[in-house]
Order: structure tokens, then C-alpha cells, then sequence
């Protein structure tokens, strides 16, 4: 009879292996193709001087990624990116959980709410990113209010004019870029977290209540701990598309990064190297670059949130 | 007098009202504030050009004239470009689904050898910017008659057929969901795929919901691909790319009225199915699940 | 997918509308080229000239998306030339969001639209990578006339091996637009340009004189008239390290630290189009574009145009900028597309497409349509304001990143910016 179970046990491992690579096969067959693929080909021409429609000019080795390391546009670019995602994501991060807690509740119109709270993640960026043009802009809003409270001392100390152009001078365009979509990404954030919220049971707020915890604790030490799987995600991903930021850059900047390269992102970098230098190999480079860093941000992710299944 | 004993032993109700009323007010106060861009797209679509550079809230004349052109003298018209993007969309969101959460499933529960290897190839393929996939893509997909024809609705479906974000979001919420439901089901004799349909599934509705949500606005708001595989033929653009025509001075400046009255046009059906699906968010779907 | 999200619709538009600004080109004259080589290239049979009208078939045009007035005139051309060309099935592509990743895209995939449209800006990097077909073969077998066209224009698309690789479908020039209220009498050199400038200083609700742009765009139209240069006369060195190119450069930048010039963006405005029109300024330097537009969206406004104001080298001078129709090297339809070449480029065609209000034209033998006549009189001297030199992107943002470090960091020093750019240059030339 043991031995039957045995027997079975070992059928089953087979069973779920196969019913396994069964469900993970399509997606894998198009990531293959379009996505793993192409990183494969990117490699490959990176070593190369190469033309976009007649293919290889000349082997060049690793002259690709010299260039690339030693150009400080490149360099600007690289910092730009990273100042931006360690600021980006923890904010929208948390302003993504706040909001998902406080629609989660029992509100009267809560369904008013989350609508309208998810509403800068699907408003057009052109609205939104006129609205924040308007806002921020030498005699916007922003300006008018802080004129008008008498904050203008406090923001004097710090070099900034009553009429400071927030998004088109080069000190404070990445800050005002962070703010725009911290604020609209936000609202997916909120979503992600308001779906995991759903799999929290009202029991184990019962219990913590029954503790003595203050709905405070009760968050940070019942509800915070039992999200890692959702802040993994969100985390991850948002490490992700924030190292590839590029079209409010694009937006807000033009290809060139403007002002004077502070919103030149590595993305913006990869773009104009392939679509205005025409330049497919070096192109390929920047993206191994941008690759290894996702790649090391990833995995020191996974650490940080405790390998495994998390 | 009356106040402080009110107050001294009862800092219960009056207390609770008031802070009650303070968080509706912070409440109202933020959503009028997340409703503004949308507003202002809405104020923007009554007013005539002139008045459009204008930061004004009524517009001054009122004109439908930017809403007559929207849906009447759009290159094609609006009824195409909605169609295209709903097809597309469609599909895309179905197919998102169902491969997102059978993977995602395999990924968070089946036991097979190269599991963990195996996501992080899938993780890793969010790391290659579009950028750099576009031209092998277009190149791969040319080569295999995709650029003419059906064939580019068929192109951009395939690019957007599984993302992997919703294999990676769907993993995520089935491993908060309690391991000894799927054991008593498999007690009971069901294989792994009843156990997915029958158990699983129903209760990774949330985060099917925020995937369908997320899937269709990605599409039905994407110009990246479309741009790409859709645009040599007018008959099979989306609405993304029908807004590309609303362009003044050489590109340097923005026809704004008809532009905004057909961004309206644009986020309507999203806000329905965010509405729609957003209905799934409710409390303990899954942690009631445990219970029963 | 987050990615995916992020990619918000307009953004592609606004992408789509940075992309190709200089959308309207203005066409040039003859280059030396055509005549010498005609009849070498002669290789077809027939004595007899060669007649587009047997040419039947298909062929399919790709362009950059545009105002739906300016696809009109477009369409008034290509029904036109169907008229004329029955046998040809013209197709129409519009090249929706981002025109130059996207037709280089389809270069990479062999896969062109057969006629499509080429921007100055790039249109020698094109050549370079082989993406175009030279056309001097059909001009010659044709007998194609193509001194019409103002030279500067047909210049920017004879490559250094004196083919030519585009025939120029439209033209601009930049002039000076201004508020005829405030300007009564526009300034014919650039001292009255400064002293007007400065007795408009704090006029009304003036956020300044004039509206001006940090980088080559414009300042390159200055720089020439204050005697300065960006490379020397054969185009194979640098000359913005002299002593009068930096002075050039200097001026310009001191309009700025003089108040006389700001920045559309610091007004608040998108580009110096909207900030004449809102009156945050008197005076803006642009093209044929500028009218259009105010038209309709500052109908209320009164202003004019007035050609570039006469600088220290005591000459008029101002920069053109244009685009042209190409073939691709890889196109299928390339006599079908030549055809149609021929017809839009060629004196009715293009009268048809500038009679549209829109576009102005690229030959001198076409009417100059209402309102234009400052733009195209400034094609007799002007020269090319982009696209002179392979990788001119990457020099113009080498000006442009410094003079804007300059502007905002308050020191409004040439040298950084003389050096930047010469760098710069000196590292296109060399590659």
C-alpha cells in the first residue's frame, strides 16, 4: 500500500511537470520569438558596425561600448534614470497603497471613488501633461499659490525664482517629470494593491482587533506583511518601466533630452541612437547596458523581498 | 458647559462625525483634483480654437463644432477607428487572461524542473525596451507576410498576445491563496486543471479583473505597435492613431477642440469596464473561499 | 504590461508632433548636376524623350500625418494627377506617430512606402545609410527640368557624389513675424531690431520683445547675418571657433541676457507661434507655418510678416528649410513612383498642393499663394537651416544643450557654447 502511494506520488510529479511546461508553452513560444529573440539578435549586432537595411559592415568588437561609456551624454543619461526610478517608485509605491487602503474601506460611494482615483492613470497624457505644463509654467498656479501664501522667501533660499519654470529649466524638470507620473501611475499602483487587498481575510483584522491593535498596527503588522507577494510585483515592475522611462521624457523634452539633458533617459538615448544616428549596433549596446542594469535591480529585488516564491 | 461634558466622556460620536466629515472632505477633495485633466479635456472639446489657448473654464462661445468634426469628419471615420480599437482590444485582453492566468498559475503551483529559471527568462523579457524589439519584429514579421493585408491585425495581436506582467501579476495572487483548497480538491480526485478551473480561478477574480482592466487600456491606448503595423492602410488604424491628425503649424502646435472631443470618445469605454471589473474588488473573495 | 500603460495615446501624438516640425519644406533650384550627366545615363532605347504617360501600374505614398487642411490639398493634387495619369493607382499611406523611426523601420525591413516624403534634417544621413534611390537617371531620361527649383533647396538633396536623391516638394524660409499693433514699421537691420526691441521692453502685457529660440534653429539665421559661420565653405572643418562666429553667437546670446529674447517655454507657451498670438510678444521668427495658423487659431491678432532684418554683413540672409520626395532603394514601384515624383514636384502638381494655402512653393515658377510672397522671396538668399551637414542633429543639440545651460545658469558665455559645438562637428567630420 505504501508503496502504491509511492508509485502514485511519482505519477503525479510527472503529471504536474507536464501539465506545467503544458500551461507556460504559448507564452513562451511568443517570448521566444519577440521578445528573447531579439535580445539575442541585439547582442549579436552589438559587437558589430551595422547597417540597419544591408546588415554588417565591420566587426568592431567591444568599440560599441567603449563609446557608449566614455560619451557624458551617455553617462547623464544613466544618472538621469536612476535618480528618477529611486525617488519614482517608493513614492508611487506608497501613494499607490495609500489610496488602495483608503477605497478598500467601507465608504459610501466608494465605487465613485476608485473610479476617480484611477482616473489619472487612463487620462490622456496630453491632458494631464498640459494641465501640469500649465501648472508648473512661469506664471502658472503653482507659482501663483506659493506667491500668494508667501512661501516665496522659503523657495528664494533655495534659488528658485517667483517665476522659476519648473519643467523647462534643466535643475528641476527630472523632479517636476517624477512628480507628473507619480502621481498618474499612482492610480495602477492602486489597482494592483486593491485587487491583493481582496485575498486578506476580514478574520485576520478580527484577530488583531481582538489584540488590542489600533487600526494602525493593525495595517503595519497584519496587513503591510501579508501584501509581499503584491509589493514584490509592484516593485518589480515598477523598477522596470521606471529604468525604461521614456515617453513623458519624450514628451516634456523632445529626443534631444532638452533641457540641456536632464530628461535624457536611457531609453531617449537608445532611440536617438538607432532612429537619428541610424546607428543599429550601438543601439544594441545602450540596450545590453540598460539590460544588465534591470537585470542586477531585479534580482537584488528578489533578494531584498526573500528569494524564493515571493 | 455642556460642550465639555460632551466632549470629556463622549469623545465617541462627536468625535467620530467630525473626523468622518474631515476624511469625506480630503476624500472629495482628492478626487476633484484626479478629475481635473478629464474635466479640462471635456471643457476643452465645447470651445473653438481661439478659445482653447485660453486657461478659461466656460467655454466662450459654446460650439459643438469640435464634437461635429469628431464624429463626423474624422480620416476614417470615428465608427472605424472605434471598431479597430475594440477588435483589437478585445482579443488582446481575452488572450492576456487566459494565457496570464494558466501560466501564472503553472509559475506559482505546478512543480516542474527549470520553474524558477524559466520565469525569470519571462521577467526578462519586460527588460528589452520595444525600441530596440521594433525593428527584428517588423523585420521577422515582414518575412512572414504580416505587414499587408489581415495580416496587420494579426501582427498586432501577436505582439500583445500575452504580456508578461499578467503572467507575473496572476503568479503573484495565486500564491496568497491558501494551498489546502487546491489540496481538498485534489483529495476529491480533480486533476490540476479542474482544480484550476473549478477552484482556482473563481478565486483569483480580483486579480483577473485588474488584469483584464489593465490589458484593454493598454491597447486600446497603444500607438507604438499600431503605429507600426497599421498605418500604411487607413482602413485598419485605431483611435490612438486617428488622434495623430490634429496637428497645426507643421506639427508645431495642436488642433486642441476636436483633439479632445475625440479623447473623450477615447476613455469612455475604458471607464465602463474599469466600472465593470472594478465590481470584483470586494473584500475576501478569495479569504471567504478559506472559510467555506 | 505596466509598460504598455504608460505609453499614454497622446503622447504618441505629441512624440508624433515633435518629430517632424519642419514639416514644410520649400523646393530649390537646379543643381549643376542633371545637365552635364544626361546624356551619359541615356541608357534606354528611345531617341524620342521619354513619356511618363506609358508608365502604368501602382504606386503608394507615404507621408507624415498632417492637418486635415493640409491633406486636402494633397488629395486636390493626387486627384489631379490621377486625371492626368489614369493608368496609375495612386494609395495613399499616412504614416501615423513617429515618421522617421517608423520609415526607417521599413528600410530595415526592405519594405518603403514606393514615394514618401524626406526631411531635409536627415535626408544626407538617408543617403548615407543607402536608403535612397538617386534619381538622376529618370531626370535625364525625362529630360526633367529641374532648374526651377530654388537651388538651396534641390542643394540639401545632391548628395557630395552629385547625385541627387530627392526633388524638393515644399519650401519655408524663416521671417520675422510681428504684432503689427505694437510694430508699426518692422525693422529692416538688426541695430533697429535692438533698439526696437528695447523700447518695447516692458510694453503692456509684453513677457518680452521677442520670442526667440535657444539653439541653431533659429540662432543659426542670426549668426550668418551678424557674419558668423557653423562650417567653413567647403564643409569640411568647423568655423564657429572664430573670432566672428563667437562674436555671432555672443549677440545672439545677449538678447537673451539683454531681456530683449526669451524662451517660449519660459512664457509659458509651447512654441513662439502661441506666445506671439497669446501677446507675450511683438515679434517671432518663423516660417510659411506661422500663418495657418494664427489664422485660425488667433484670428483676432493683427500681424504680419517682414523679411529677416539686415545684419553686420550688410546683405539680407536668412535659413530655409525643406523636405522632398524620395524613392527608396528598396521601393517596388520605382517608375510609378518617379511618375508621380515628377507630377508633384513638377510646376502643375505643386501649384495644385501650394494652392492650398497651406505649403509654399519650392520652384520660382510656380505662383506664390496669398500671403507668402515674404517667405518665398527670402528662398533667393537664404541657405539651408538644417540637414548641411551629416548628423546635424547631434550638432544642434551640442549648441543647444549649452546655450541653455548658459541662459538659465545666468552666465551667457559664447565660449562654452563655441566649444560644445565645435566638438561636435569636428566629430561628424571626422566619422
Amino acid at each position: 500500500m505504501a508503496q502504491a502511494a509511492l508509485k502514485r506520488g511519482r505519477i503525479d510529479a510527472r503529471a504536474e511537470a507536464l501539465a506545467g511546461y503544458g500551461l507556460i508553452a504559448i507564452p513562451m513560444v511568443f517570448f521566444l520569438a519577440l521578445s528573447i529573440g531579439t535580445f539575442v539578435y541585439a547582442a549579436y549586432i552589438s559587437v558589430w558596425d551595422w547597417n540597419i537595411r544591408s546588415g554588417p559592415e565591420a566587426f568592431v568588437g567591444l568599440h560599441n561600448f567603449q563609446k557608449l561609456l566614455s560619451d557624458p551624454v551617455f553617462i547623464a543619461a544613466i544618472g538621469n534614470t536612476l535618480y528618477y526610478t529611486v525617488i519614482w517608485v517608493p513614492l508611487t509605491m506608497a501613494a499607490g497603497l495609500f489610496l488602495a487602503v483608503i477605497v478598500n474601506q467601507k465608504i459610501r460611494g466608494q465605487t465613485f471613488f476608485r473610479a476617480a482615483y484611477y482616473f489619472p492613470a487612463i487620462a490622456s497624457s496630453a491632458a494631464i501633461t498640459t494641465i501640469w505644463i500649465f501648472l508648473a509654467s512661469p506664471d502658472g498656479l503653482f507659482n501663483g499659490i506659493r506667491g500668494a501664501i508667501g512661501l516665496n522667501p522659503l523657495f528664494a533660499l533655495f534659488g528658485y525664482a517667483p517665476d522659476h519654470n519648473w519643467i523647462g529649466n534643466y535643475r528641476t524638470a527630472l523632479q517636476s517629470v517624477i512628480l507628473l507620473n507619480a502621481w498618474t501611475t499612482s492610480g495602477t499602483f492602486m489597482l494592483f494593491y486593491l485587487a491583493s487587498l481582496q485575498s486578506i481575510s476580514r478574520e485576520v483584522y478580527e484577530a488583531a482587533a481582538i489584540d488590542g491593535a489600533n487600526a494602525w498596527q493593525a495595517f503595519w503588522h497584519v496587513t503591510f506583511p501579508l501584501l509581499r507577494p503584491a509589493h514584490f510585483f509592484v516593485a518589480t515592475v515598477g523598477v522596470i518601466g521606471g529604468l525604461q522611462l521614456w515617453d513623458q521624457a519624450f514628451i516634456a523634452g523632445g529626443p534631444n533630452g532638452d533641457p540641456a539633458n536632464s530628461l535624457m533617459t536611457i531609453v531617449l538615448y537608445l532611440y536617438n541612437a538607432l532612429f537619428i544616428q541610424i546607428d543599429p549596433g550601438y543601439a544594441a549596446a545602450v540596450g545590453m547596458v540598460l539590460f544588465a542594469i534591470i537585470f542586477s535591480a531585479t534580482l537584488l529585488q528578489r533578494r531584498i523581498f526573500g528569494g524564493g516564491p515571493a | 458647559m455642556n460642550e465639555s461634558i460632551d466632549r470629556a466622556p463622549l469623545p465617541g460620536a462627536r468625535g467620530r462625525r467630525l473626523r468622518r466629515g474631515v476624511a469625506y472632505a480630503l476624500l472629495i477633495g482628492y478626487a476633484v483634483i484626479t478629475c481635473i485633466p478629464f474635466g479640462w479635456t471635456i471643457i476643452t472639446s465645447f470651445k473653438t480654437l481661439p478659445d482653447s489657448t485660453q486657461l478659461t473654464l466656460v467655454p466662450d462661445p459654446f460650439t459643438l463644432e469640435a464634437w461635429d468634426f469628431a464624429l463626423n469628419h474624422l480620416q476614417p471615420s470615428v465608427v472605424v477607428l472605434f471598431l479597430n480599437s475594440a477588435v483589437i482590444a478585445a482579443v488582446i485582453t481575452l488572450t492576456n487572461v487566459l494565457l496570464g492566468a494558466t501560466a501564472g498559475y503553472a509559475f506559482a503551483r505546478l512543480r516542474f524542473p527549470g520553474r524558477d529559471l524559466l520565469f525569470l527568462a519571462v521577467l526578462a523579457t519586460l527588460m528589452i525596451p520595444d525600441q530596440l524589439r521594433l525593428v527584428p519584429v517588423y523585420i521577422l514579421f515582414s518575412g512572414v507576410g504580416l505587414t499587408a493585408g489581415f495580416g496587420q491585425y494579426v501582427a498586432v495581436v501577436l505582439v500583445g498576445i500575452v504580456s508578461a506582467s499578467s503572467i507575473f501579476l496572476l503568479r503573484q495572487y495565486f500564491l496568497t491563496i491558501p494551498v489546502d483548497l487546491e489540496e481538498a480538491a485534489r483529495i476529491d480526485g480533480a486533476g490540476f486543471i479542474t482544480t484550476f478551473w473549478r477552484v482556482i480561478l473563481p478565486l483569483a477574480m480580483p486579480a483577473v479583473a485588474a488584469v483584464a482592466i489593465l490589458s484593454f487600456q493598454g491597447s486600446w491606448n497603444g500607438l507604438f505597435w499600431p503605429a507600426v503595423f497599421l498605418s500604411s492602410d487607413q482602413s485598419h488604424w485605431t483611435l490612438p492613431l486617428g488622434l495623430t491628425q490634429f496637428r497645426l503649424a507643421g506639427g508645431l502646435a495642436t488642433n486642441w477642440p476636436p483633439l479632445m472631443a475625440t479623447v473623450v470618445i477615447a476613455t469612455v469605454p475604458i471607464i465602463v469596464l474599469y466600472v465593470f471589473f472594478q465590481r470584483y474588488f470586494v473584500e475576501g473573495v478569495a479569504a471567504s473561499g478559506v472559510k467555506g | 504590461m505596466l509598460r504598455r500603460f504608460s505609453t499614454l495615446l497622446i503622447g504618441g501624438v505629441l512624440l508624433a508632433a515633435c518629430s517632424s516640425n519642419n514639416a514644410t519644406p520649400v523646393p530649390s533650384a537646379a543643381s549643376q548636376a542633371p545637365a552635364s550627366q544626361a546624356p551619359a545615363s541615356q541608357a534606354p532605347a528611345s531617341a524620342a524623350p521619354w513619356d511618363p504617360h506609358s508608365v502604368s501600374g501602382e504606386v503608394t505614398i507615404g507621408q507624415w500625418s498632417s492637418s486635415p487642411a493640409e491633406q486636402s490639398a494633397l488629395a486636390s493634387a493626387l486627384a489631379a494627377f490621377s486625371v492626368e495619369y489614369p493608368n496609375i493607382k495612386v494609395t495613399q499611406e499616412v504614416i501615423a506617430g513617429d515618421y522617421r523611426a517608423q520609415m526607417i523601420t521599413r528600410f530595415g525591413g526592405h519594405n518603403p512606402p514606393d514615394l514618401f516624403y524626406v526631411n531635409a534634417e536627415y535626408a544626407q544621413d538617408w543617403v548615407d545609410e543607402g536608403f535612397l534611390q538617386p534619381l538622376d537617371e529618370y531626370i535625364d531620361r525625362q529630360g526633367f527640368d529641374t532648374s526651377a527649383f530654388f537651388p538651396k533647396y534641390l542643394d540639401i538633396f545632391t548628395a557630395p557624389d552629385g547625385k541627387i536623391y530627392g526633388l524638393p516638394k515644399d519650401g519655408n524660409t524663416i521671417a520675422m513675424g510681428y504684432n503689427s499693433d505694437l510694430v508699426p514699421t518692422p525693422p529692416t537691420t538688426m541695430d533697429d531690431l535692438v533698439n526696437l526691441a528695447t523700447s518695447l521692453k516692458g510694453t503692456g502685457n509684453l513677457k518680452a520683445p521677442m520670442c526667440l529660440n535657444p539653439g541653431l534653429d533659429r540662432g543659426l539665421g542670426f549668426m550668418y547675418a551678424q557674419g558668423g559661420e557653423l562650417v567653413n565653405a567647403d564643409g569640411t572643418a568647423e568655423a564657429i571657433s572664430t573670432d566672428a562666429s563667437k562674436a555671432s553667437v555672443q549677440w545672439y546670446m545677449d538678447l537673451f541676457k539683454n531681456g530683449l529674447g526669451k524662451t517660449a517655454a519660459d512664457m509659458g507657451d509651447g512654441w513662439c507661434g502661441e506666445a506671439l498670438g497669446k501677446g507675450d510678444v511683438a515679434i517671432a521668427f518663423e516660417g510659411g507655418w506661422l500663418k495657418g495658423y494664427m489664422d485660425s487659431t488667433f484670428p483676432d491678432i493683427k500681424w504680419n510678416f517682414a523679411e529677416m532684418p539686415v545684419g553686420s554683413i550688410g546683405e539680407p540672409v536668412t535659413i530655409s528649410y525643406t523636405a522632398a520626395y524620395g524613392i527608396g532603394v528598396d521601393s517596388a514601384n520605382k517608375d510609378q513612383a518617379w511618375v508621380l515624383m515628377q507630377y508633384l514636384t513638377g510646376p502643375a502638381g505643386m501649384a495644385i498642393w501650394t494652392g492650398g494655402g497651406i505649403a509654399v512653393p519650392s520652384r520660382s515658377d510656380v505662383p506664390v499663394p496669398a500671403g507668402f510672397d515674404i517667405i518665398v522671396k527670402g528662398a533667393d538668399y537664404a541657405r539651408p537651416g538644417s540637414g548641411f551637414i551629416k548628423g546635424y542633429n547631434d550638432i544642434q543639440k551640442a549648441f543647444q544643450d549649452a546655450f541653455t545651460l548658459e541662459i538659465q545658469n545666468g552666465t551667457y558665455s559664447a565660449g562654452p557654447v563655441v566649444s560644445a559645438t565645435a566638438a561636435s562637428i569636428t566629430a561628424q567630420l571626422g566619422n
